[in-house]
Protein backbone atom coordinates (compact mmCIF):
# COMPACT_ATOMS: atom_id res chain seq x y z
CA UNK A 1 0.00 0.00 0.00
CA UNK A 2 2.78 2.26 1.17
CA UNK A 3 4.85 1.66 -2.18
CA UNK A 4 1.47 2.16 -4.15
CA UNK A 5 1.03 5.77 -2.80
CA UNK A 6 3.44 7.87 -5.71
CA UNK A 7 2.54 5.68 -8.31
CA UNK A 8 -0.85 7.16 -9.62
CA UNK A 9 -4.41 5.11 -9.81
CA UNK A 10 -5.19 6.88 -13.16
CA UNK A 11 -2.90 8.89 -15.66
CA UNK A 12 -4.01 9.94 -18.99
CA UNK A 13 -1.81 11.79 -21.04
CA UNK A 14 -2.63 13.82 -23.96
CA UNK A 15 -5.36 11.12 -24.90
CA UNK A 16 -7.08 11.91 -28.26
CA UNK A 17 -9.45 9.25 -29.19
CA UNK A 18 -11.23 10.34 -33.50
CA UNK A 19 -13.67 7.51 -34.50
CA UNK A 20 -14.01 6.30 -38.00
CA UNK A 21 -11.00 8.81 -38.92
CA UNK A 22 -10.56 10.05 -42.72
CA UNK A 23 -14.10 8.84 -43.77
CA UNK A 24 -17.26 10.89 -43.59
CA UNK A 25 -18.65 9.71 -40.38
CA UNK A 26 -15.46 11.20 -38.85
CA UNK A 27 -16.05 12.05 -35.28
CA UNK A 28 -13.74 13.81 -32.65
CA UNK A 29 -14.51 12.54 -29.47
CA UNK A 30 -12.13 13.41 -27.27
CA UNK A 31 -8.88 15.78 -27.71
CA UNK A 32 -5.92 16.39 -25.70
CA UNK A 33 -6.83 14.87 -22.46
CA UNK A 34 -4.63 15.02 -19.64
CA UNK A 35 -6.00 13.53 -16.22
CA UNK A 36 -4.02 12.38 -13.26
CA UNK A 37 -5.80 10.44 -10.39
CA UNK A 38 -4.54 9.41 -6.86
CA UNK A 39 -5.24 6.55 -5.18
CA UNK A 40 -8.37 6.51 -3.28
CA UNK A 41 -9.56 9.43 -4.89
CA UNK A 42 -13.10 9.87 -6.05
CA UNK A 43 -13.66 12.06 -9.27
CA UNK A 44 -16.73 12.67 -11.55
CA UNK A 45 -16.86 13.48 -14.83
CA UNK A 46 -19.76 15.38 -16.19
CA UNK A 47 -20.40 17.36 -19.56
CA UNK A 48 -23.07 17.55 -21.73
CA UNK A 49 -24.45 14.59 -23.60
CA UNK A 50 -21.98 13.64 -26.72
CA UNK A 51 -18.87 15.23 -24.98
CA UNK A 52 -16.77 11.87 -24.70
CA UNK A 53 -17.40 11.35 -21.17
CA UNK A 54 -17.86 7.01 -21.79
CA UNK A 55 -15.10 7.26 -24.38
CA UNK A 56 -12.77 8.59 -21.91
CA UNK A 57 -13.78 5.79 -19.32
CA UNK A 58 -13.67 2.91 -22.21
CA UNK A 59 -9.95 4.35 -22.82
CA UNK A 60 -9.07 4.31 -19.52
CA UNK A 61 -10.53 0.25 -19.23
CA UNK A 62 -8.70 -0.54 -22.65
CA UNK A 63 -11.94 -1.43 -24.42
CA UNK A 64 -10.92 1.30 -26.89
CA UNK A 65 -7.45 2.47 -28.20
CA UNK A 66 -6.69 5.77 -27.94
CA UNK A 67 -5.63 7.46 -31.46
CA UNK A 68 -3.25 9.42 -29.35
CA UNK A 69 -1.60 9.63 -26.21
CA UNK A 70 -0.74 7.18 -23.34
CA UNK A 71 -3.07 5.51 -20.27
CA UNK A 72 -1.98 3.99 -17.46
CA UNK A 73 -3.40 2.69 -14.50
CA UNK A 74 -1.67 1.54 -11.46
CA UNK A 75 1.55 2.28 -13.50
CA UNK A 76 1.21 -0.20 -15.93
CA UNK A 77 -0.22 0.17 -19.71
CA UNK A 78 -4.03 -0.20 -19.57
CA UNK A 79 -3.82 -3.00 -21.64
CA UNK A 80 -1.85 -5.07 -18.98
CA UNK A 81 -4.02 -3.41 -16.44
CA UNK A 82 -6.97 -4.89 -18.17
CA UNK A 83 -5.09 -7.95 -18.77
CA UNK A 84 -4.80 -8.29 -14.76
CA UNK A 85 -7.80 -7.53 -14.02
CA UNK A 86 -6.77 -4.06 -11.86
CA UNK A 87 -10.28 -2.30 -12.00
CA UNK A 88 -13.84 -3.44 -12.09
CA UNK A 89 -16.96 -2.13 -14.05
CA UNK A 90 -20.43 -0.96 -14.15
CA UNK A 91 -22.96 0.51 -16.73
CA UNK A 92 -26.10 2.26 -16.53
CA UNK A 93 -27.71 -0.89 -17.13
CA UNK A 94 -26.84 -3.41 -14.57
CA UNK A 95 -26.14 -6.06 -17.58
CA UNK A 96 -26.55 -9.25 -15.34
CA UNK A 97 -26.76 -12.80 -16.82
CA UNK A 98 -30.31 -13.65 -16.77
CA UNK A 99 -29.54 -17.47 -16.52
CA UNK A 100 -26.89 -17.35 -13.83
CA UNK A 101 -27.77 -16.31 -10.20
CA UNK A 102 -26.69 -13.42 -8.33
CA UNK A 103 -23.74 -15.36 -6.69
CA UNK A 104 -22.97 -16.80 -10.34
CA UNK A 105 -23.08 -13.57 -11.66
CA UNK A 106 -20.64 -12.40 -8.93
CA UNK A 107 -18.54 -15.40 -9.05
CA UNK A 108 -18.42 -14.47 -12.95
CA UNK A 109 -14.94 -12.28 -12.96
CA UNK A 110 -13.28 -14.78 -10.31
CA UNK A 111 -14.11 -17.88 -12.90
CA UNK A 112 -11.68 -16.05 -15.44
CA UNK A 113 -9.40 -15.49 -12.98
CA UNK A 114 -9.78 -19.29 -12.62
CA UNK A 115 -10.43 -19.11 -8.90
CA UNK A 116 -11.69 -21.91 -7.15
CA UNK A 117 -15.36 -23.05 -6.68
CA UNK A 118 -14.55 -22.53 -2.93
CA UNK A 119 -12.95 -19.47 -2.58
CA UNK A 120 -15.38 -18.22 -5.20
CA UNK A 121 -18.09 -19.01 -3.29
CA UNK A 122 -16.90 -17.52 -0.27
CA UNK A 123 -16.09 -14.03 -2.03
CA UNK A 124 -19.64 -14.23 -3.03
CA UNK A 125 -21.09 -14.63 0.03
CA UNK A 126 -18.68 -11.50 1.23
CA UNK A 127 -19.43 -9.64 -1.06
CA UNK A 128 -23.19 -9.97 -0.93
CA UNK A 129 -23.35 -8.95 2.69
CA UNK A 130 -21.09 -5.72 1.22
CA UNK A 131 -23.97 -4.72 -0.72
CA UNK A 132 -26.95 -5.95 1.65
CA UNK A 133 -28.04 -8.75 -0.57
CA UNK A 134 -26.98 -11.69 1.98
CA UNK A 135 -30.68 -13.28 1.36
CA UNK A 136 -30.49 -12.72 -2.57
CA UNK A 137 -27.53 -15.26 -3.53
CA UNK A 138 -29.81 -17.93 -5.04
CA UNK A 139 -32.45 -16.10 -6.80
CA UNK A 140 -32.01 -14.73 -10.27
CA UNK A 141 -31.50 -10.99 -11.77
CA UNK A 142 -35.07 -10.81 -12.60
CA UNK A 143 -36.51 -11.36 -9.77
CA UNK A 144 -34.59 -8.35 -8.14
CA UNK A 145 -35.48 -4.91 -7.85
CA UNK A 146 -33.29 -2.01 -10.21
CA UNK A 147 -31.74 -0.62 -7.28
CA UNK A 148 -30.78 -4.45 -6.08
CA UNK A 149 -29.59 -5.48 -9.40
CA UNK A 150 -27.11 -2.24 -9.99
CA UNK A 151 -26.42 -3.37 -6.28
CA UNK A 152 -25.38 -6.75 -7.28
CA UNK A 153 -23.69 -5.24 -10.64
CA UNK A 154 -21.29 -2.96 -8.45
CA UNK A 155 -20.44 -6.57 -6.25
CA UNK A 156 -19.67 -8.08 -9.45
CA UNK A 157 -17.41 -4.88 -10.50
CA UNK A 158 -15.70 -5.40 -6.96
CA UNK A 159 -15.15 -8.94 -6.23
CA UNK A 160 -11.67 -9.52 -7.66
CA UNK A 161 -11.15 -6.57 -4.87
CA UNK A 162 -9.71 -4.89 -8.05
CA UNK A 163 -7.73 -0.87 -6.92
CA UNK A 164 -9.73 1.11 -9.15
CA UNK A 165 -13.80 1.12 -10.07
CA UNK A 166 -14.75 2.62 -12.99
CA UNK A 167 -18.62 3.29 -13.65
CA UNK A 168 -20.81 4.50 -16.43
CA UNK A 169 -24.14 6.56 -15.51
CA UNK A 170 -24.42 3.40 -12.82
CA UNK A 171 -27.28 4.99 -11.17
CA UNK A 172 -28.83 6.72 -14.03
CA UNK A 173 -31.77 4.37 -14.35
CA UNK A 174 -32.83 4.72 -10.83
CA UNK A 175 -35.36 6.77 -8.63
CA UNK A 176 -34.47 9.51 -6.86
CA UNK A 177 -34.53 7.88 -3.52
CA UNK A 178 -32.76 4.91 -4.28
CA UNK A 179 -30.25 6.75 -6.35
CA UNK A 180 -29.30 8.92 -3.15
CA UNK A 181 -29.60 5.55 -0.92
CA UNK A 182 -27.18 3.97 -3.48
CA UNK A 183 -24.69 6.90 -3.37
CA UNK A 184 -24.07 6.54 0.46
CA UNK A 185 -23.99 3.00 -0.31
CA UNK A 186 -21.07 3.41 -2.40
CA UNK A 187 -19.23 5.63 -0.41
CA UNK A 188 -19.32 3.39 2.60
CA UNK A 189 -18.31 0.19 0.42
CA UNK A 190 -15.42 2.55 -1.45
CA UNK A 191 -13.87 3.72 2.20
CA UNK A 192 -14.41 0.18 3.62
CA UNK A 193 -12.06 -1.02 0.64
CA UNK A 194 -9.84 1.95 -0.50
CA UNK A 195 -11.00 1.75 -3.91
CA UNK A 196 -10.39 4.66 -6.25
CA UNK A 197 -13.24 5.34 -8.29
CA UNK A 198 -13.73 7.50 -12.17
CA UNK A 199 -17.67 8.12 -12.14
CA UNK A 200 -19.49 9.52 -14.83
CA UNK A 201 -23.15 11.25 -14.10
CA UNK A 202 -25.24 13.72 -15.53
CA UNK A 203 -26.21 14.74 -11.78
CA UNK A 204 -24.45 17.50 -10.26
CA UNK A 205 -25.55 17.34 -6.87
CA UNK A 206 -24.20 13.16 -7.41
CA UNK A 207 -21.33 14.64 -8.48
CA UNK A 208 -20.36 16.90 -5.89
CA UNK A 209 -21.58 14.30 -2.96
CA UNK A 210 -19.51 11.50 -4.33
CA UNK A 211 -16.27 13.33 -5.48
CA UNK A 212 -13.05 14.84 -4.21
CA UNK A 213 -12.92 16.25 -7.57
CA UNK A 214 -15.20 16.69 -10.38
CA UNK A 215 -13.62 16.79 -14.16
CA UNK A 216 -16.04 19.33 -16.32
CA UNK A 217 -15.60 18.40 -20.11
CA UNK A 218 -16.70 20.54 -22.93
CA UNK A 219 -18.99 19.59 -25.63
CA UNK A 220 -17.35 17.93 -28.87
CA UNK A 221 -14.47 17.68 -29.12
CA UNK A 222 -14.40 16.70 -25.84
CA UNK A 223 -11.67 18.51 -23.40
CA UNK A 224 -11.34 18.65 -20.09
CA UNK A 225 -12.73 22.82 -19.19
CA UNK A 226 -11.93 22.80 -15.61
CA UNK A 227 -11.34 20.56 -12.21
CA UNK A 228 -13.24 21.39 -9.19
CA UNK A 229 -12.35 19.79 -6.00
CA UNK A 230 -14.73 19.71 -3.49
CA UNK A 231 -13.81 20.13 0.34
CA UNK A 232 -16.62 18.29 1.81
CA UNK A 233 -14.36 16.05 3.88
CA UNK A 234 -13.53 12.24 3.82
CA UNK A 235 -16.98 11.45 5.94
CA UNK A 236 -19.90 12.40 4.25
CA UNK A 237 -23.60 11.65 5.00
CA UNK A 238 -27.30 12.92 4.41
CA UNK A 239 -26.12 16.18 6.60
CA UNK A 240 -23.89 16.56 3.71
CA UNK A 241 -26.46 17.23 1.40
CA UNK A 242 -27.74 20.31 3.23
CA UNK A 243 -23.94 21.73 4.13
CA UNK A 244 -22.90 25.25 2.87
CA UNK A 245 -20.03 23.59 1.46
CA UNK A 246 -22.76 21.61 -0.87
CA UNK A 247 -24.07 24.49 -2.80
CA UNK A 248 -21.04 26.53 -3.39
CA UNK A 249 -19.32 23.30 -5.18
CA UNK A 250 -22.67 22.77 -6.95
CA UNK A 251 -22.91 26.51 -8.16
CA UNK A 252 -19.21 25.84 -9.44
CA UNK A 253 -19.52 23.11 -11.06
CA UNK A 254 -22.67 24.32 -12.50
CA UNK A 255 -21.17 27.70 -13.81
CA UNK A 256 -18.02 25.61 -15.44
CA UNK A 257 -20.80 23.79 -17.53
CA UNK A 258 -22.52 26.96 -18.13
CA UNK A 259 -19.40 27.92 -19.29
CA UNK A 260 -19.49 25.08 -21.67
CA UNK A 261 -22.53 26.07 -22.39
CA UNK A 262 -22.42 29.47 -23.55
CA UNK A 263 -19.59 28.69 -25.68
CA UNK A 264 -21.57 26.04 -27.70
CA UNK A 265 -24.31 28.46 -28.15
CA UNK A 266 -21.55 31.01 -29.19
CA UNK A 267 -20.10 28.42 -31.83
CA UNK A 268 -23.14 27.62 -33.19
CA UNK A 269 -24.25 31.70 -33.36
CA UNK A 270 -20.80 32.20 -35.62
CA UNK A 271 -21.24 28.91 -37.44
CA UNK A 272 -24.81 30.51 -37.88
CA UNK A 273 -23.43 33.42 -39.24
CA UNK A 274 -21.11 32.04 -41.45
CA UNK A 275 -23.50 29.74 -43.00
CA UNK A 276 -25.29 32.91 -44.25
CA UNK B 1 -56.85 -17.02 -8.95
CA UNK B 2 -54.05 -18.92 -10.61
CA UNK B 3 -55.81 -22.03 -10.25
CA UNK B 4 -59.20 -21.03 -11.67
CA UNK B 5 -56.97 -19.06 -14.38
CA UNK B 6 -55.44 -22.08 -15.57
CA UNK B 7 -58.76 -24.25 -15.03
CA UNK B 8 -60.53 -22.14 -17.39
CA UNK B 9 -57.53 -22.28 -19.92
CA UNK B 10 -57.82 -25.58 -20.30
CA UNK B 11 -61.48 -26.24 -20.08
CA UNK B 12 -62.68 -23.44 -22.90
CA UNK B 13 -60.83 -25.07 -25.67
CA UNK B 14 -62.13 -28.65 -23.87
CA UNK B 15 -66.04 -27.75 -24.40
CA UNK B 16 -65.32 -26.05 -27.70
CA UNK B 17 -63.53 -28.96 -28.87
CA UNK B 18 -66.53 -31.68 -27.18
CA UNK B 19 -69.00 -29.03 -28.79
CA UNK B 20 -67.46 -28.90 -32.28
CA UNK B 21 -67.74 -32.81 -32.44
CA UNK B 22 -71.07 -33.05 -31.02
CA UNK B 23 -72.10 -30.38 -33.82
CA UNK B 24 -69.95 -32.71 -36.09
CA UNK B 25 -71.76 -36.05 -35.40
CA UNK B 26 -75.24 -33.76 -35.68
CA UNK B 27 -74.90 -32.75 -38.86
CA UNK B 28 -73.54 -35.67 -40.70
CA UNK B 29 -76.62 -37.93 -38.58
CA UNK B 30 -78.90 -34.54 -39.25
CA UNK B 31 -78.84 -34.05 -42.48
CA UNK B 32 -77.71 -37.84 -43.69
CA UNK B 33 -74.46 -36.91 -45.15
CA UNK B 34 -72.82 -39.77 -47.35
CA UNK B 35 -69.85 -41.47 -45.54
CA UNK B 36 -68.21 -40.74 -49.11
CA UNK B 37 -68.93 -37.18 -48.21
CA UNK B 38 -68.11 -36.51 -44.65
CA UNK B 39 -67.22 -39.46 -42.09
CA UNK B 40 -69.25 -39.24 -38.61
CA UNK B 41 -66.82 -38.65 -35.07
CA UNK B 42 -68.24 -41.42 -33.87
CA UNK B 43 -67.32 -43.70 -37.43
CA UNK B 44 -63.76 -42.67 -37.45
CA UNK B 45 -63.29 -43.32 -33.81
CA UNK B 46 -64.69 -46.80 -34.77
CA UNK B 47 -62.52 -47.33 -37.63
CA UNK B 48 -59.36 -45.61 -35.21
CA UNK B 49 -59.72 -48.21 -32.72
CA UNK B 50 -60.68 -50.97 -34.89
CA UNK B 51 -57.08 -50.09 -37.01
CA UNK B 52 -55.26 -49.51 -34.25
CA UNK B 53 -52.15 -51.66 -35.23
CA UNK B 54 -51.66 -50.42 -38.88
CA UNK B 55 -52.14 -46.94 -38.10
CA UNK B 56 -49.38 -47.41 -35.46
CA UNK B 57 -47.04 -48.81 -37.73
CA UNK B 58 -47.38 -46.04 -40.02
CA UNK B 59 -47.63 -43.62 -37.87
CA UNK B 60 -44.36 -45.23 -36.57
CA UNK B 61 -42.16 -44.69 -40.13
CA UNK B 62 -43.76 -41.29 -40.37
CA UNK B 63 -42.80 -40.28 -36.69
CA UNK B 64 -39.40 -42.43 -37.47
CA UNK B 65 -38.48 -40.72 -40.70
CA UNK B 66 -39.47 -36.98 -38.64
CA UNK B 67 -37.75 -37.68 -35.84
CA UNK B 68 -34.67 -38.93 -37.27
CA UNK B 69 -35.02 -35.74 -39.64
CA UNK B 70 -35.28 -33.43 -36.45
CA UNK B 71 -32.12 -34.85 -34.86
CA UNK B 72 -29.69 -34.85 -37.65
CA UNK B 73 -31.03 -31.24 -38.83
CA UNK B 74 -31.07 -29.87 -35.40
CA UNK B 75 -27.46 -31.09 -35.09
CA UNK B 76 -25.80 -29.70 -38.14
CA UNK B 77 -27.61 -26.56 -37.97
CA UNK B 78 -26.06 -26.21 -34.69
CA UNK B 79 -22.91 -26.80 -35.85
CA UNK B 80 -23.16 -24.41 -39.13
CA UNK B 81 -24.46 -21.74 -36.08
CA UNK B 82 -21.05 -22.21 -34.70
CA UNK B 83 -19.38 -21.93 -37.35
CA UNK B 84 -21.40 -19.02 -38.93
CA UNK B 85 -20.93 -16.71 -35.71
CA UNK B 86 -17.13 -17.80 -35.72
CA UNK B 87 -17.22 -16.60 -39.15
CA UNK B 88 -18.51 -13.10 -40.02
CA UNK B 89 -18.40 -13.15 -43.62
CA UNK B 90 -19.74 -16.90 -44.52
CA UNK B 91 -23.38 -16.09 -41.98
CA UNK B 92 -23.43 -12.62 -45.04
CA UNK B 93 -23.67 -15.30 -47.56
CA UNK B 94 -25.38 -18.03 -46.07
CA UNK B 95 -28.33 -16.09 -43.44
CA UNK B 96 -30.69 -14.96 -46.56
CA UNK B 97 -30.00 -17.95 -48.26
CA UNK B 98 -31.19 -20.15 -45.25
CA UNK B 99 -33.73 -17.05 -45.00
CA UNK B 100 -35.29 -17.19 -49.18
CA UNK B 101 -35.53 -21.16 -48.51
CA UNK B 102 -37.37 -21.06 -45.88
CA UNK B 103 -39.82 -19.46 -47.75
CA UNK B 104 -39.99 -21.52 -50.45
CA UNK B 105 -41.71 -25.19 -50.08
CA UNK B 106 -38.38 -27.02 -50.70
CA UNK B 107 -40.02 -30.55 -50.21
CA UNK B 108 -41.62 -30.51 -53.35
CA UNK B 109 -37.34 -31.58 -53.82
CA UNK B 110 -38.11 -34.86 -53.12
CA UNK B 111 -39.51 -36.22 -55.64
CA UNK B 112 -36.23 -35.60 -57.35
CA UNK B 113 -34.51 -37.28 -54.58
CA UNK B 114 -36.78 -39.98 -54.65
CA UNK B 115 -35.69 -40.44 -58.34
CA UNK B 116 -32.27 -40.64 -57.45
CA UNK B 117 -32.03 -43.12 -54.40
CA UNK B 118 -33.87 -46.84 -54.96
CA UNK B 119 -37.78 -47.09 -54.18
CA UNK B 120 -37.63 -48.99 -50.79
CA UNK B 121 -35.40 -45.78 -49.42
CA UNK B 122 -36.49 -43.96 -46.65
CA UNK B 123 -33.39 -41.47 -47.09
CA UNK B 124 -35.52 -39.29 -49.72
CA UNK B 125 -38.21 -38.33 -47.13
CA UNK B 126 -35.65 -37.98 -44.15
CA UNK B 127 -33.57 -35.99 -46.16
CA UNK B 128 -36.19 -33.40 -47.07
CA UNK B 129 -37.41 -33.03 -42.84
CA UNK B 130 -33.31 -32.48 -42.07
CA UNK B 131 -32.97 -30.04 -44.54
CA UNK B 132 -36.20 -28.10 -43.35
CA UNK B 133 -35.09 -28.15 -39.74
CA UNK B 134 -31.56 -27.70 -40.72
CA UNK B 135 -32.50 -24.05 -41.97
CA UNK B 136 -34.94 -23.58 -39.07
CA UNK B 137 -32.03 -23.97 -36.49
CA UNK B 138 -29.76 -22.43 -38.46
CA UNK B 139 -31.30 -19.25 -38.71
CA UNK B 140 -32.33 -19.20 -34.71
CA UNK B 141 -29.32 -20.44 -33.09
CA UNK B 142 -26.91 -18.26 -35.23
CA UNK B 143 -29.14 -15.14 -34.04
CA UNK B 144 -28.68 -16.58 -30.51
CA UNK B 145 -25.31 -16.79 -30.54
CA UNK B 146 -24.44 -12.86 -32.07
CA UNK B 147 -27.26 -10.79 -30.68
CA UNK B 148 -25.59 -10.98 -27.46
CA UNK B 149 -25.60 -8.06 -25.04
CA UNK B 150 -23.01 -5.48 -26.10
CA UNK B 151 -22.79 -4.66 -22.44
CA UNK B 152 -22.06 -8.50 -21.22
CA UNK B 153 -19.36 -8.80 -23.93
CA UNK B 154 -17.91 -5.42 -22.50
CA UNK B 155 -18.11 -6.70 -19.47
CA UNK B 156 -16.11 -10.04 -20.33
CA UNK B 157 -13.14 -8.01 -22.28
CA UNK B 158 -12.70 -5.88 -19.01
CA UNK B 159 -12.62 -9.40 -17.42
CA UNK B 160 -9.39 -9.89 -20.09
CA UNK B 161 -11.59 -13.07 -21.34
CA UNK B 162 -10.68 -15.09 -24.36
CA UNK B 163 -13.59 -15.20 -27.48
CA UNK B 164 -13.76 -18.98 -26.48
CA UNK B 165 -14.69 -17.87 -23.00
CA UNK B 166 -17.13 -15.62 -24.33
CA UNK B 167 -18.56 -17.90 -26.13
CA UNK B 168 -19.02 -20.65 -23.94
CA UNK B 169 -20.16 -17.73 -20.71
CA UNK B 170 -21.70 -15.50 -22.60
CA UNK B 171 -23.06 -16.55 -26.40
CA UNK B 172 -24.10 -20.43 -26.19
CA UNK B 173 -26.49 -19.53 -23.01
CA UNK B 174 -27.75 -16.59 -24.90
CA UNK B 175 -28.55 -18.88 -28.17
CA UNK B 176 -30.17 -21.68 -25.29
CA UNK B 177 -34.05 -20.36 -25.58
CA UNK B 178 -33.38 -19.73 -29.35
CA UNK B 179 -32.58 -23.21 -29.41
CA UNK B 180 -35.96 -24.03 -28.25
CA UNK B 181 -37.82 -21.69 -30.19
CA UNK B 182 -37.03 -23.16 -33.25
CA UNK B 183 -37.40 -26.82 -31.97
CA UNK B 184 -40.91 -25.31 -31.37
CA UNK B 185 -41.03 -24.89 -35.21
CA UNK B 186 -39.16 -27.68 -36.14
CA UNK B 187 -40.76 -30.25 -34.55
CA UNK B 188 -44.06 -29.91 -35.98
CA UNK B 189 -42.73 -28.81 -39.25
CA UNK B 190 -40.61 -32.04 -39.55
CA UNK B 191 -43.76 -34.04 -38.98
CA UNK B 192 -45.76 -32.35 -41.86
CA UNK B 193 -42.89 -32.44 -43.62
CA UNK B 194 -42.37 -36.09 -43.57
CA UNK B 195 -46.36 -36.55 -44.43
CA UNK B 196 -45.88 -34.09 -47.58
CA UNK B 197 -42.43 -35.72 -48.32
CA UNK B 198 -44.97 -39.20 -49.13
CA UNK B 199 -46.97 -37.54 -51.29
CA UNK B 200 -44.07 -37.41 -54.26
CA UNK B 201 -43.96 -41.36 -54.73
CA UNK B 202 -41.26 -43.50 -52.64
CA UNK B 203 -42.18 -46.46 -50.06
CA UNK B 204 -45.66 -46.60 -49.44
CA UNK B 205 -45.78 -47.20 -45.62
CA UNK B 206 -46.70 -44.05 -44.17
CA UNK B 207 -49.11 -41.81 -42.33
CA UNK B 208 -49.34 -39.44 -45.77
CA UNK B 209 -49.65 -41.95 -48.23
CA UNK B 210 -52.27 -44.52 -46.20
CA UNK B 211 -54.23 -41.55 -46.25
CA UNK B 212 -54.32 -40.94 -49.70
CA UNK B 213 -55.03 -44.54 -50.50
CA UNK B 214 -57.77 -44.82 -48.62
CA UNK B 215 -59.81 -42.27 -49.81
CA UNK B 216 -58.35 -43.52 -53.08
CA UNK B 217 -60.43 -46.48 -52.05
CA UNK B 218 -63.63 -44.64 -50.77
CA UNK B 219 -62.74 -45.67 -47.08
CA UNK B 220 -63.35 -42.25 -46.31
CA UNK B 221 -63.47 -42.39 -42.18
CA UNK B 222 -60.35 -44.87 -42.04
CA UNK B 223 -58.43 -42.22 -44.00
CA UNK B 224 -60.14 -39.80 -41.30
CA UNK B 225 -59.18 -42.08 -38.56
CA UNK B 226 -55.15 -41.97 -39.82
CA UNK B 227 -55.77 -38.34 -39.95
CA UNK B 228 -56.70 -37.97 -36.09
CA UNK B 229 -53.22 -40.63 -36.20
CA UNK B 230 -51.42 -37.85 -37.50
CA UNK B 231 -52.65 -35.06 -35.74
CA UNK B 232 -51.38 -37.34 -32.48
CA UNK B 233 -47.99 -37.85 -33.97
CA UNK B 234 -48.37 -33.69 -34.62
CA UNK B 235 -49.31 -33.15 -31.04
CA UNK B 236 -46.78 -35.45 -29.53
CA UNK B 237 -43.53 -33.99 -31.01
CA UNK B 238 -44.91 -30.51 -30.36
CA UNK B 239 -45.97 -31.36 -26.71
CA UNK B 240 -42.11 -32.76 -26.07
CA UNK B 241 -40.65 -29.62 -27.62
CA UNK B 242 -42.90 -27.43 -25.34
CA UNK B 243 -41.43 -29.76 -22.53
CA UNK B 244 -37.93 -29.87 -23.15
CA UNK B 245 -38.48 -26.10 -23.61
CA UNK B 246 -39.64 -25.69 -20.04
CA UNK B 247 -37.18 -27.86 -18.65
CA UNK B 248 -34.14 -25.79 -19.92
CA UNK B 249 -36.22 -22.84 -18.90
CA UNK B 250 -35.59 -22.39 -15.41
CA UNK B 251 -39.34 -20.71 -14.93
CA UNK B 252 -38.07 -17.47 -16.23
CA UNK B 253 -40.65 -14.76 -17.64
CA UNK B 254 -39.18 -14.47 -21.22
N1 LIG C 1 -17.87 3.20 -31.38
C1 LIG C 1 -18.09 4.43 -31.84
N2 LIG C 1 -18.03 4.70 -33.16
C2 LIG C 1 -18.26 5.93 -33.62
N3 LIG C 1 -18.55 7.00 -32.85
C3 LIG C 1 -18.63 6.81 -31.53
C4 LIG C 1 -18.41 5.51 -30.95
N4 LIG C 1 -18.58 5.61 -29.61
C5 LIG C 1 -18.87 6.91 -29.37
N5 LIG C 1 -18.91 7.63 -30.51
C6 LIG C 1 -19.17 9.06 -30.63
O1 LIG C 1 -18.28 9.74 -29.78
C7 LIG C 1 -18.92 10.83 -29.13
C8 LIG C 1 -18.77 10.70 -27.64
O2 LIG C 1 -19.53 9.59 -27.22
P1 LIG C 1 -19.65 9.17 -25.70
O3 LIG C 1 -20.49 7.97 -25.65
O4 LIG C 1 -18.30 9.08 -25.11
O5 LIG C 1 -20.41 10.40 -25.07
P2 LIG C 1 -20.93 10.60 -23.58
O6 LIG C 1 -20.30 11.83 -23.06
O7 LIG C 1 -20.77 9.37 -22.81
O8 LIG C 1 -22.46 10.90 -23.85
P3 LIG C 1 -23.71 10.55 -22.91
O9 LIG C 1 -23.67 11.52 -21.80
O10 LIG C 1 -24.87 10.78 -23.79
O11 LIG C 1 -23.55 9.14 -22.48
C9 LIG C 1 -20.36 10.82 -29.60
O12 LIG C 1 -20.51 11.79 -30.61
C10 LIG C 1 -20.55 9.43 -30.15
O13 LIG C 1 -21.45 9.48 -31.23
MG1 LIG D 1 -22.11 7.87 -22.03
Amino acid sequence: MSAAANISAVEVNGASKIFNSGTANQVDALLDVNLTIAPGEFVSLIGPSGCGKSTLLRLIANLLEPTQGEISVNGKTSAQARLDQDYGMAFQQAGLFDWRTVSKNIELPLELKGWDKKKRESRAAEMLDLVKLQDFGNMYPWQLSGGMQQRVAIARALAAHPPLLLMDEPFGALDEMTREYMQGELLRICAETSTTVVFVTHSIPEAVYLSNRVVVMSPRPGRILEIISVNLGSKRSELTRAADGFFKSITAVREALRGTHAQHVASTAIRGAEDR
Amino acid sequence: MKTLDRIKSITTPFVFGVAFIALWEGAVKGFDLKPYFLAAPSKIIEQFFNNTARIWEATAVSGGNALVGLIVGTILGIAMSFILSRFRFLSQLVTPLAISLNAIPIFVLVAVLNNMYSITSEIPRRFMVTLVVYFVVLVNVARGLTQVSSIQVELMRSYAASEFAILRKVRVPNAVPYLFTALKVAAPASVITAFVSEYFGGLQNGLGSRITSNIANSKNAAAWAYVLGACLLGLAFYTVSIILENLTRRGQSK
